[in-house]
């Protein structure tokens, strides 16, 4: 395991280490480049370092930032992903505490953290169906305010799992002595805890922003007009135009750069989340 | 852990309590997924026309599942799906992990780099994919002409579609493998392996006799995430190929999502849902076994 590295295998390793960090990023340069890229250039092969090989260009950005549907798309998508992860916190965190610090039953607080996990299996498939119907009832199709409930809901094991984590590892007595001065249980969590958590509930927050700005399933049933939001912009709208590939460059871009700013803010607590708590990493 | 001693006042007091902390987010899910399950439940026992109840039709919907050809193709194209990525990203992810599990500069800038893909959008990968896998001079062409290939029809053969929703959805996850497989590997007790060292183990040996056995339990894990994740797959192969050319993309959440938003036949779509989560929930009963002793520490 920790053996010396001879130099034949530091190469393979740097070889290796160098092809997965090409295969990883090439997707993203691709798509800057060519958002960049005047049309004729992009048809041109051997056009990949801007200024030396092609003149870059803003205009795609600039027309495209300018198109009404994709402004009102950025925001609702900024304002379903903030929705649901402000939401899917302030249960999230408030459960945690209860399932880190109280007993419920005999093997209540296992089951109760099975039961969170669990919403990560069901395929969004099976209830886009009722949704769609109960929404249409409720007159809440193509209304963000619908996405902010459905996002909070599917973003909600990522508090709960992490945080409970958190907490437990802190320890009891600062809540204990906080009671002997006099403090309520809530003023124990709100005064003693929660600062103490600040960084991870902050990261968890990230995460289920990002996680909501990527959701696509939910967005693309229940949104027909003015709630859509960027995932749904982008889907299957060049087929029928014929690609441009400068345009997909730029939305491409758009769509993807919060929740990649967002993971690397987060990046801690991202191996937590996406095991559902079971690697620490 | 929390040991809860009633005669301490306090404790009294965080009995009524602690309903107060823990009642919204039961209460929000039962709301949001237990009711709108039954609510599909009910749903699929009727016949849809114009998208509104038409009569009830008892178990037909559930019949329709064993003899409709489509939902066959949607199940055989996702099971390929999940089989094929499954098994690429947990080889390959795995291996990198080991292969990198050492000392060295910029570990820190490898993870950031490789968190990146796992939250790009998916359905902004598929769109990306469209001129990634364009068949004229797209980049992924050119680089297979440079090593002296010929031009692949990605999206207009049925084939070559199927492998590039796969090529996506690798280069999304196999990361996630490495990051989860790293941070394992990186939390497996050093002095293990300097005992093998000192006994004379060879590095196949301890990899074999240690590593494995101490990382089973993890990999188990991370194969029964990717698997639950895989079967949703819908927003690649939506946003890529439309399920085409044909239906040879057309994996089964989209085939359901068809059926129901586009053909408005709810009570079928909703069968198609439960068969679905019936098939997922049989691969977690028969994989949880497996990861049990890694969350055994929550059940104190």
């Amino acid at each position: 395991m920790r053996r010396k590295t001879s130099p034949v295998q530091s190469i393979i390793i740097g070889v290796v280490m160098f092809v997965a960090l090409l295969w990883v990023l090439f997707p993203f340069y691709w798509a800057f480049l060519n958002s960049i890229k005047k049309p004729a250039d992009t048809f041109r092969a051997g056009a990949w370092v801007p200024f030396l090989q092609f003149q870059p260009t803003l205009e795609h950005w600039i027309s495209e930032l300018s198109i009404i549907e994709i402004r009102q798309a950025l925001l609702n998508s900024t304002i379903i992903s903030l929705g649901a992860a402000t939401l899917s916190v302030l249960l999230g965190t408030a459960a945690a505490y209860a399932l880190a610090r109280f007993r419920f039953g005999k093997s209540g607080n296992a089951n109760f953290t099975t039961w969170f996990i669990s919403q990560r299996i069901l395929p969004p498939v099976v209830v886009v169906i009722p949704f769609f119907l109960i929404m249409r009832q409720l007159q809440l199709l193509d209304n963000v305010f619908s996405l902010v409930l459905l996002n909070a809901t599917f973003t909600l094991p990522f508090p709960v799992i992490i945080l409970s984590q958190m907490i437990r590892e802190l320890p009891q007595e600062l809540e204990e002595a906080a009671y002997v001065d006099g403090a309520t249980v809530f003023q124990g969590f709100t005064r003693v805890v929660l600062p103490l958590i600040l960084p991870g509930l902050v990261a968890t927050w990230i995460i289920c922003m990002a996680f909501s700005w990527n959701e696509f399933l939910f967005a693309l049933s229940l949104t027909t007009k003015s709630a859509i939001p960027m995932p749904v912009i982008i889907a299957g709208a060049e087929h029928t135009r014929g690609v441009q590939f400068w345009f997909v460059g730029v939305r491409v871009m758009l769509t993807m750069l919060p929740p990649i700013v967002f993971a690397l803010l987060a990046q801690r607590y991202i191996i937590r989340g996406l095991t559902l708590g079971a690697v620490k990493g | 852990m929390a040991a809860t001693d009633s005669t301490k006042p306090q404790a009294r007091r965080a009995d009524r309590t602690k309903y107060w902390f823990l009642g919204p987010a039961v209460i929000w899910i039962l709301v949001f997924t237990i009711f709108p399950l039954l609510y599909a439940l009910y749903t699929s026992f009727f016949s849809f026309r114009f998208g509104r109840i038409n009569q009830f039709v008892g178990l037909a919907n559930f019949g329709r599942l064993f003899t409709d050809a489509n939902l066959h193709n949607g199940l055989r194209v996702t099971l390929t799906f999940v089989i094929v990525t499954v098994t690429i990203e947990m080889l390959a992810g795995f291996g990198l992990a080991l292969l990198l599990n050492r000392e060295m500069r910029g570990k820190n800038i490898l993870r950031a780099i490789m968190i990146l893909p796992l939250f790009a959008t998916p359905v902004a990968m598929g769109y990306l994919g469209i001129t990634l896998f364009y068949e004229i001079n797209g980049p992924v062409n050119e680089l297979i002409r440079a090593f002296g290939g010929t031009d692949i029809p990605w999206l207009s053969n049925p084939f070559w579609a199927q492998v590039a929703i796969i090529l996506i959805d690798i280069w999304q996850w196999t990361p996630f493998v490495f990051l989860v497989s790293l941070a394992a590997l990186q939390g497996l007790p050093a002095d293990l392996f300097e005992a093998a060292e000192v006994d004379g183990a060879s590095g196949w040996q301890s990899f074999r006799r240690i590593t494995l056995p101490l990382m089973t339990p993890v990999l188990w894990l991370i194969l029964l995430l990717r698997m639950v994740e895989a079967f949703k797959v819908f927003d690649i192969p939506t946003s890529l190929t439309l399920g085409g050319p044909g239906r040879a993309t057309e994996v089964y959440s989209l085939f359901t999502y068809r059926t129901a938003l586009r053909f408005f036949d709810h009570g079928y779509a909703a069968a198609q849902g439960f068969l679905l989560l019936v098939i997922v929930s049989l691969i977690v009963a028969l994989l949880f076994g497996q990861i049990r002793s890694i969350y055994q520490e929550e059940r104190g």
